[in-house]
């Protein structure tokens, strides 16, 4: 989530304002204010989670590994951020997969 | 899926003759842009006897049983039949094997969880056997392990996650619930009832990673 201004001063923005480059905290939740969770479990293979990262999600294949790793090492992690309805058809994606997944507020 | 009814239903003759199969299980590899193998016999009546009892499993309790044809001429049959499946509160799944393949998605949230599953469970239940089918219908191809098993590119998907559903029921029978049942089940002495099971759970992961190795 990009929320800083860029570190040298520089504006991002093409007008100048600082309106995008500098967006409150409340309205970047407002908008990713859930995410999806794919928890380990000790069936499916770790070739299988990172092909369904990358076949769904489009993930690179470095990313697809970096989250099936983190599945597998801490337990879980997060997959994708959104509105409640995105996530529940990403849920609902998963679970065709046969992966192991919920959902929850990002601010948990 | 008990794993006796497995057994039996399967006609598994010897634990020789698992055994051998799982050693020679040829891997996939691609061939012109198919995924393809050679599956024996046994292998092939093997899977097809798994989906089908996954297909039974998933099905059960579903009034049209997820029939292929739909009488899509007119809209409103099509809204009775839904209103006809359709529970109005989904109770809580009792087979294990159905709560694994279709887990809670509100973990904190009974009432959402069921809300959830009232609106998704059924075409989530409608996809996976139709994507069985799609696989019993490939294998079908192959006449008893006669013929290669060429899996077209569009149907790969279908295959690994039908492969998985299988997976996820022959584990949850086996009580593999972490890694460490897992471990416990690999070091199983041959005599043990539960073996032929581990063997087809191992064949059927061998198969998902050269599938996917393959593509």
């Amino acid at each position: 989530m990009v929320l800083m201004p860029d570190s040298d001063g520089e504006s991002l923005t093409p007008a100048g304002g600082t309106a995008i480059a500098e967006r409150p905290v409340d309205e970047i939740l407002a908008q990713t204010p859930w995410v999806t969770i794919v928890w380990d479990d000790p069936v499916n293979l770790m070739s299988y989670v990172t092909h369904v990262f990358v076949a769904y999600f489009h993930y690179t294949k470095s990313k697809a590994e970096k989250l099936m790793l983190q599945v597998h090492t801490t337990g879980k992690a997060i997959v994708s951020s959104g509105t409640r309805e995105a996530m529940e058809r990403d849920v609902t994606a998963m679970h065709e997969y046969g992966l192991w997944a919920t959902l929850d507020k990002s601010d948990k | 899926m008990s794993a006796r009814s497995l057994v039996q239903e399967s006609g598994a003759r010897s634990e020789f003759q698992l055994s051998e199969m799982c050693n020679a299980m040829k891997k996939f590899h691609r061939r012109r842009g198919m995924i393809v193998t050679q599956l024996s016999a046994y292998e092939v009546e093997l899977l097809a006897s798994l989906i089908m009892q996954l297909i039974e499993l998933i099905s059960d309790g579903e009034p049209n049983g997820f029939a292929t044809e739909s009488k899509a001429d007119d809209p409103f049959d099509e809204i009775v039949k839904n209103l006809e499946g359709e529970p109005d509160e989904p109770g809580p799944l009792e087979d294990p094997v159905l709560r694994r393949l279709f887990p809670d998605a509100y973990p904190d949230d009974p009432a959402a969880s069921a809300d959830f599953r009232r609106f998704t469970e059924r075409d989530l239940k409608a996809a996976k056997v139709a994507e069985a089918r799609v696989v019993l219908n490939r294998l079908a191809t192959t006449e008893l392990g006669a013929r290669d098993l060429k899996i077209p590119r569009e149907e790969v998907e279908s295959w690994l996650r039908t492969l998985t559903s299988v997976r996820l029921a022959v584990a949850t029978r086996l009580g593999i619930k972490d890694a460490a049942a897992a471990d416990e089940l690999a070091a199983l002495p041959d005599e043990d009832p539960r073996s032929f099971m581990v063997n087809v759970y191992d064949w059927l992961g061998f198969a998902q990673e050269t599938l996917i190795n393959a593509l």
